[in-house]
């Protein structure tokens, strides 16, 4: 029998809010899927976009990235320059006809437990769409 | 161009573009406009052109304005000559237009101190392919001279980012010599800040008002290069479009990343592709095999192109010294050039025009790029 496909979706979520949120989650005893590999960053704007490209042709099937919402980053205003960041990386992917939908960016403050949950349930399901990354069984890159 | 300037000094050719040019800079030495000239001169063995910063006046019989190639970016030359701050000596540097814009970008960068340099720029008619001039040098400055003579600069000798450039002429400088369209045996010498204004009245040159055939021949070229570059970009969408296409178009990679080390913005120090952390242990290594069955050497590729994509294309001048550097001839540059388009577009930017216009990544509105598919997802904050 073939197992069902739990995506890897590495998640870089900033320690104020994001993290906080997912924190929140647990503490709530929301149910989000497994296929979250949460890594705590100081800010969002801590991800470089080669993070989120290693990730990505090492075989992570989504790439999540939380901050703080706009007005509300603890550095006053990492998040908007997180903004522009993803969205050349987003821009590049599209280019090169890499799925860029496999990057998400989302605000989920310290307080949003539920909003954690549903967005880790709801990017879930698009990756499972998607199905597997497939430069996890490229040999040359 | 940039704006569109209004004025500008007619000077009449003596011993072609490149003399006129030459006995520009030796007066404006002579009376001491500046202290020294950073400008290419061909190297000893002939087969190459070099910057030089030129102090004393003979040596400028040596040097060439215009030259058919030169093999550093220029902006690099002026990062190694400002990179401690601007000094206390004038200098004028004499480049081709992508040559300032890219000194312009590293000015934003804090890599280039302009405040003593003075930037003056030519209509640039492109430049050979490096691999060329080395194989014949001689021919080479004959097709050069003949390309730069003529009525129509005709572009299939130069190299092929050249072909598809339509930033060839008044670059945001100080001074800039228009050749284009000239008639009558003169050119024109246009200020383009404050700075290139008073200098033409140390030296007492005066103003001509009309640059009228200058402006038709330059716009008629722009349109050329235009057309030329549209054509280029669909030639090379395919070539990157999709995962399978990348990995074809840099399967001969030797990732030496030489297209890295030329790049004039590629500035930092320490390049995290080149640093210990993203080398990874054998372990590691094999961990990554686990799925594939095999993984390939060197390491990282695609990752070391679409990262510096993302990290630099922005500030891309499509200079084409990355295609320059390259051992194994992928067109790097006009992948880049390709993707800078697009990504400049979104913030609508142009890398090197003015040194007013910030760098995209320095700033951002409050309300922006909603409209990029999916980027933010929930930004009103609904839940
Ligand atoms: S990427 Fe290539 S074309 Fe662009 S600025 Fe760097 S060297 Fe020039
Ligand atoms: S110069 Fe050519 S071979 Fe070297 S890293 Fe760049 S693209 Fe690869
Ligand atoms: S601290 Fe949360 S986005 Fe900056």
């Amino acid at each position: 029998m073939e197992r069902e496909f739990l995506p890897k979706i590495v998640s870089f979520l900033c320690k104020w809010c994001s993290y906080t949120g997912a924190d929140l989650a647990g503490i709530n005893r929301l149910q989000y899927p497994t296929s979250i590999l949460p890594i705590k960053v100081m800010c969002s704007s801590r991800v470089d976009p080669v993070f989120v490209i290693k990730a990505y042709l090492r075989g992570a099937d989504g790439v999540l990235i939380g901050g703080c919402h706009p007005g509300d980053c603890h550095y006053q205003d990492g998040n908007y320059h997180t903004r522009r960041r993803v969205a050349i990386l987003k821009r590049v992917f599209e280019l090169l006809g890499l799925e860029e939908g496999r990057i998400r960016l989302s605000w989920i403050s310290a307080s949003e437990g539920p909003k954690f949950a549903r967005v880790c349930n709801e990017f879930t399901e698009v990756i499972k769409s998607l199905g597997e990354n497939t430069t996890k069984t490229t040999i040359f890159l | 161009m940039n704006i569109v300037p209004n004025r500008g000094a007619k000077i009449s050719v003596k011993n072609g573009f490149r003399g006129t040019i030459l006995e520009f800079l030796r007066n404006s030495l002579e009376k001491g406009c500046f202290d020294g000239i950073l400008i290419p001169m061909r190297v000893p063995a002939d087969d190459s052109y070099a910057w030089v910063l030129v102090r004393d006046k003979p040596f400028l019989d040596n040097a060439n304005p215009i030259a058919p190639i030169v093999s550093v970016q220029g902006a690099k030359a002026l990062t190694s000559l400002t990179r401690k701050g601007g000094g206390n000596f004038n200098v004028a540097a004499i480049m081709k237009p992508c040559d300032i814009r890219a000194s312009i970008e590293l000015s934003k960068l804090k890599q280039v101190n302009l405040e003593k340099i003075t930037l003056i720029s030519y209509d640039c008619p492109g430049t050979l392919e490096m691999s060329n001039y080395i194989e014949n040098p001689e021919e080479s400055e004959k097709i050069f001279g003949s390309l730069l003579d003529g009525d129509v600069w005709d572009d299939k000798f130069t190299k092929p980012i050249c072909q598809i450039c339509d930033n060839f002429s008044f670059p945001a400088c100080d001074l800039h010599f228009a050749l284009l369209g000239t008639e009558n045996g003169s050119i024109y010498l246009i200020p383009g800040t404050e700075k290139g204004e008073n200098i033409l009245d140390d030296l007492g040159i005066e103003y001509s008002e009309d640059l009228s055939n200058w402006e038709k021949k330059v716009i008629e070229l722009i349109k050329k290069k235009e057309k030329q570059k549209a054509e280029k970009f669909e030639l090379v969408k395919p070539t990157v479009e999709g995962f399978d296409n990348l990995l074809k178009t840099f399967a001969n990679c030797i990732g030496c990343h030489n297209c890295q080390s030329a790049c004039p913005i590629c500035y930092c120090r320490q390049c995290y592709f080149d640093s210990e952390v993203s080398k990874p242990n054998s372990d590691f290594i094999l961990l990554r095999t686990s799925k594939r069955g095999g993984i390939s050497f060197p390491l990282d590729r695609i990752m070391f192109h679409t990262g510096r994509m993302s990290h630099m294309s922005l500030s891309c001048v499509s200079c084409g010294v990355c295609t320059d550097a390259c051992p194994v001839s992928i067109p790097v540059a006009d992948i880049f050039s390709y993707v800078a388009d697009k990504t400049q577009r979104t913030f609508e930017y142009k890398a090197g025009n003015s040194t007013e216009e910030p760098l995209p990544m320095r700033e951002y509105r409050f309300d922006e790029l909603l409209e990029i598919k999916e980027l933010v997802k929930d930004a009103d904050g609904q839940d």
